[in-house]
């Protein structure tokens, strides 16, 4: 009876659509969030988060809401809206027997919109489709509706149109949630079956487990066994999200909570998992979800040698709230001991990186980013190689293997004799268009990854004056002519400007990186010279003349203090430099490996 | 002995390169700042053995007017009068000089002027922002020569916008015509916030490039060198016995006492400033306070970076025995490893326990000085 109360949704939307925002305004008209205590975005709980206007992290509300006087319990699961994260939407889709989908009236249909509708169509989800921003200037509802039917088959009369900065339309919402979405089904009963779907580590009680209860309760004081990894512990806390914890007696058949457990690391528990009672265990396990490997490496070099504990704690920190980033170490030649990390995506990376800096006072080295080849050696065997170092000789190779991403681009249709020279310029392989309206298209390509996370995102948005959006998911490796591209310093490799690179573009890249390299290394006492090579073969050579003048002019009783202060700070300069033989390498060159195209 | 040193936050115009604490005032304004100095300056008589140097500087201490200078001069020798400083130095521009005002200087006991020519092209004063024509700064030379003085120096300004290797010569040439017994030639450090310095990030001008900098300032060294000068600092040349005293003491890191507005003094190990504001300066000694805003004291190790750093602008560099007993270090045990292998870059030498920058380090003494700090 109280199932039937409940309702299990999410909003998924393309990134500034308004997800956000529209998750505050439900809190604000449940008062689950007092006007007092409001802050706007209350789910984007990261400062970061905030910063950039994305949620990185799936997070999970509880409302209470009132109609025809009878209560119900809203369970709003927040998804995140970029690319890298799309398997952290599919664990909230997993959750939830509805979605929102909501798309900008202005903005209309884009690439994420596409990718997680579909995702939620797999997953036979009740999908309400949600107009946002109807009060804007350049809102187009009609058009925008119109290629909602097209391509997601929603029809126009379903649509309900709010401005979730308002708060218009936002009952009309509620009445849709609670009289289209249907209630949870499961077995009140039957053998607890919960599915995790989120973990967060606090620094108080150990790590949060986010749980959606399918069959079955839960109560604190019950021995939980999780039927993937075998683990059991013994629940002291279950609760729900208003949006703070709040501990409750049980969790029931359909509700959507957390529990604690004394759980030490965020490593312990796998998003995917299902929770039973260690006594009275669950016959069959839940529908979970794999893993998502990371995409995208690079290394990670503290620029001094002393750094590299300080760093190395930072890393766990990190990874203690974050299971899709990995960190090893490593050891190069050219930069010393440091990491080799692995993210979901360039902007996972970038974020990693952020919250490095602000929360450690390391100097770091950050090598240019790669994605994870397969080489098959002459045996026939497989390995798996994300650091352009690892590359065995080239008769050592019998097959060299990339991976390959499935790319929809969304954009208006002017832009696509653009684009696609971007994806033919990037090896791309076209696959097929598809019309949204008359104006707008879906670009269906296949891409080599390693031609996508460098800087693709941002020549598409200045190809199309910031309209194209895109979402990709991996396809597979693939065979492909690639060679590793060497850069010499000094007459020393380092190891860490290594790239591999298409053989037909081997030649070109290599002069175009000696060259600029050439810029962003600082002239010496002596002359450095600077040679790109494949194998043995040097096939590009650039030098950097030897400094001449460095000397302060003027130097008299007032300017003493202000001049050894400008000393100072270029020692302090000096310290972010990487000093590789006897040349000293700024972090900008480790990076320029990453500037293929132009 | 202490060094006297007394700003003049005042000028015409400010030139284009300038990011010192000066700029064109009232007239009233430039009297209260004098009767501002006069009582500052009455606090020093207590100093009884007097001021080894003097150097009034700004600014342009030639652009007060010459009631102005002629009160500014009979204070300091109200001070100095019963123990007269080895040498005592003004600056002067060109723009601002009269041989009445020349005249005043030598009575005030003035033996030493800085003439503010920096450059004798047309275009070249243009672009510093000038007030003067090249045929100013050769007959303010020759008002100063006139009126007696046989100490003069002369400004001079290279490597700015536009400036070219024989530009730099003709420039060379004419002060060795005029024959100064002191050259102070500074490569043109182009500071933020000046105007000539937007006019360069806009691409309205086009800063000179570090190689051709270093040409000129290699043909500085030659010019001067051959016609008898000697490199004595950095960017100073001087005929023997010319180098100039007050300055020696800053790169000595010795003590010295800093009157006015913005102006330091280094005192028992202690750096401080008054401040820059000239009305706030006037005030604060006005209403009988000390106008000190900024101090700082150095732990002995850093002060001893600072001694070797300065010492090693001049090219007596600085020998290993009067390091340790000026800062009671050892210069090896502190630094050995760094000059070693600046000797081995050819940057530095130790010869005969003392060490100094090498013709090539001269030009590249930030390199050395930085591991130093």
């Amino acid at each position: 009876m109280y199932t039937d109360r409940i309702r299990n949704f999410c909003i998924i939307a393309h990134i500034d659509h308004g997800k956000s925002t529209l998750a505050d305004r439900l809190l604000e008209s449940t008062q689950t969030v007092s006007s007092r205590e409001f802050r706007e975005q209350v789910l984007d709980d990261m400062d970061l988060e905030r910063e950039r206007g994305i949620t990185i992290k799936a997070s999970a509300v509880t409302m209470n809401y009132k109609k025809d006087g009878k209560d119900y319990v809203l369970n709003l699961i927040d998804t995140p809206g970029h690319v890298d994260f799309s398997y952290e939407v599919f664990r909230s889709l997993a959750a939830c027997e509805g979605a929102l989908l909501l798309v900008d009236a202005a903005q209309g249909v884009e690439a994420q919109t596409v990718a997680n509708a579909y995702l939620a169509i797999e997953k036979h989800l009740e999908i309400i489709p949600v107009l946002n921003k109807i009060d804007l200037q350049q809102a187009r509802p009609v058009e925008v509706i119109e290629e909602m039917e097209k391509t997601l088959g929603m029809l126009p009369r379903d649509v309900i149109k709010v401005s979730a900065k308002s708060g218009l339309g936002v009952d009309e919402l509620f009445k849709a949630i609670i009289e289209r979405l249907p209630p949870p089904k499961g077995n009140s009963q039957g053998a607890l079956r919960g599915l995790i779907f989120d973990s967060v580590y606090d620094d108080y009680r150990g790590v949060v487990v986010y749980l959606r209860v399918f069959d079955g309760s839960l109560r604190a004081g019950d021995r939980i066994y999780m039927m993937k990894t075998q683990m059991s512990f013994e629940v002291t806390e279950v609760g729900v999200f208003k949006p703070k914890m709040s501990p409750v007696e049980a969790l029931h058949t359909g509700e959507v909570g957390y529990l604690v457990a004394s759980i030490k690391s965020i490593h312990d528990v796998e998003i995917g998992d299902t929770v039973t009672h260690d006594k009275n265990r669950a016959g069959v396990a839940l529908p979970g979800y794999q893993r998502p490997l990371p995409m995208v490496y690079c290394g990670l070099y503290p620029t001094a040698d002393t750094d590299l504990v300080p760093l190395r704690m930072a890393l766990e920190k990190l990874s203690l709230n974050d299971s899709s980033f990995t960190f090893e170490p490593e050891r190069s030649p050219a930069l010393g001991f440091g990491f080799r990390c692995g993210f979901l995506g360039l902007l996972h990376m970038e974020v990693v990186q952020e919250r490095l800096e602000r929360e450690s006072n390391v100097n770091i080295i950050q090598t240019a980013p790669s994605v994870t080849y397969e080489i098959v050696n002459k045996k026939g065997e497989v390995n798996k190689i994300d650091n352009p170092d690892h590359v065995p000789m080239e008769g050592d190779i019998e097959e060299f293997r990339e991976p390959i991403v499935a790319m929809k681009i969304v954009l208006p249709s002017e832009y696509i004799g653009t684009v696609m020279q971007i994806c033919e310029e990037r090896r791309g392989k076209y696959i097929s268009t598809e019309y949204l309206s008359e104006k707008r298209v879906i670009l269906n390509y296949e891409l080599p990854l390693a031609e996508v996370i460098f800087d693709f995102y941002d020549k598409l948005k200045s190809a199309t004056r910031g309209y194209g959006t895109m979402d990709y998911t991996f396809l597979g490796y693939r065979p492909a002519d690639l060679v590793r591209l060497d850069i010499l310093v000094g007459g020393k490799k380092v190891d860490a400007l290594s790239s591999i690179v298409h053989k037909d573009q081997a030649y070109y890249k290599g002069k175009k990186l000696a060259k600029k390299l050439r810029e962003e290394i600082p002239r010496h006492l002596f002359e450095v010279v600077i040679q790109a090579a494949i194998g043995s073969r040097i096939i590009a050579r650039e030098a950097i003349r030897p400094m001449r003048k460095d000397v302060t002019a003027k130097c008299y009783g007032g300017d003493i203090t202000r001049k050894r202060k400008l000393l100072e700070k270029q020692k302090e300069g000096k310290k972010r430099l990487k000093v590789v033989g006897s040349v000293e390498i700024p972090q900008e060159a480790f990076l320029s490996v990453l500037t293929p195209h132009e | 002995m202490t060094s006297l040193y007394i700003h003049i936050p005042y000028c015409v115009k400010k030139c284009s390169y300038c990011d010192f604490n000066s700029g064109p005032h009232p007239r009233a304004l430039m009297d209260r700042y004098i009767q501002a100095l006069g009582k500052e300056l009455e606090g020093t008589r207590a100093i009884s053995e007097g001021f080894q140097t003097v150097y009034i500087g700004g600014g342009t201490p030639t652009a007060l007017d010459e009631a102005q200078l002629e009160r500014l001069l009979t204070l300091v020798k109200d001070v100095t009068g019963t123990n007269p400083p080895r040498e005592y130095t003004i600056e002067a521009n060109p723009g601002t000089l009269n041989p009445e005002k020349v005249r005043l200087m030598k009575v005030g006991g003035i033996d030493r002027v800085s003439l503010g020519v920096q450059s004798f092209s047309e275009g070249g004063l243009e672009i510093l922002g000038r007030i003067h024509s090249p045929l100013e700064a050769e007959e303010g030379f020759y008002v100063l020569r006139d009126a007696g003085f046989s100490n003069i120096n002369l400004d001079l300004i290279f490597g700015w916008p536009g400036q070219t290797l024989e530009e730099w010569g003709q420039d060379l040439q004419k002060v060795l015509r005029l024959g100064p017994e002191h050259v102070s030639a500074y490569c043109l450090t182009i500071e933020r916030g000046t105007p000539i310095s937007m006019d360069v990030r806009t691409g309205r001008l086009t800063g000179s490039d570090e190689d051709l900098q270093h040409k000129m300032f290699k043909k500085a060294h030659a010019s001067f060198t051959r016609a008898g000068y000697k490199h004595y600092e950095i960017s100073n040349f001087a005929l023997k016995g010319r180098e100039c005293l007050h300055n020696i003491n800053y790169w000595n890191n010795g003590p010295y006492l800093g009157l006015g507005a913005g102006a330091f003094s280094y005192v028992d190990g202690r750096r401080y400033s008054n401040v820059k504001d000239v009305q706030k300066y006037i005030e604060k000694i006005t209403s009988g306070r000390r106008a000190v805003s900024f101090t700082e004291t150095l732990p002995s190790r850093r002060r001893a970076a600072e001694t070797l750093v300065m010492a090693l602008r001049m090219h007596s560099g600085i020998a290993e025995g009067e390091f340790h007993r000026r800062t009671g270090y050892s210069l090896t045990e502190l630094y050995g490893p760094s000059i070693e292998k600046f000797q081995h870059l050819g940057l530095l030498s130790l010869t005969g326990g003392r060490l100094r920058l090498t013709q090539k380090g001269l030009f590249l003494a930030n390199q050395v000085m930085v591991e130093f700090v």
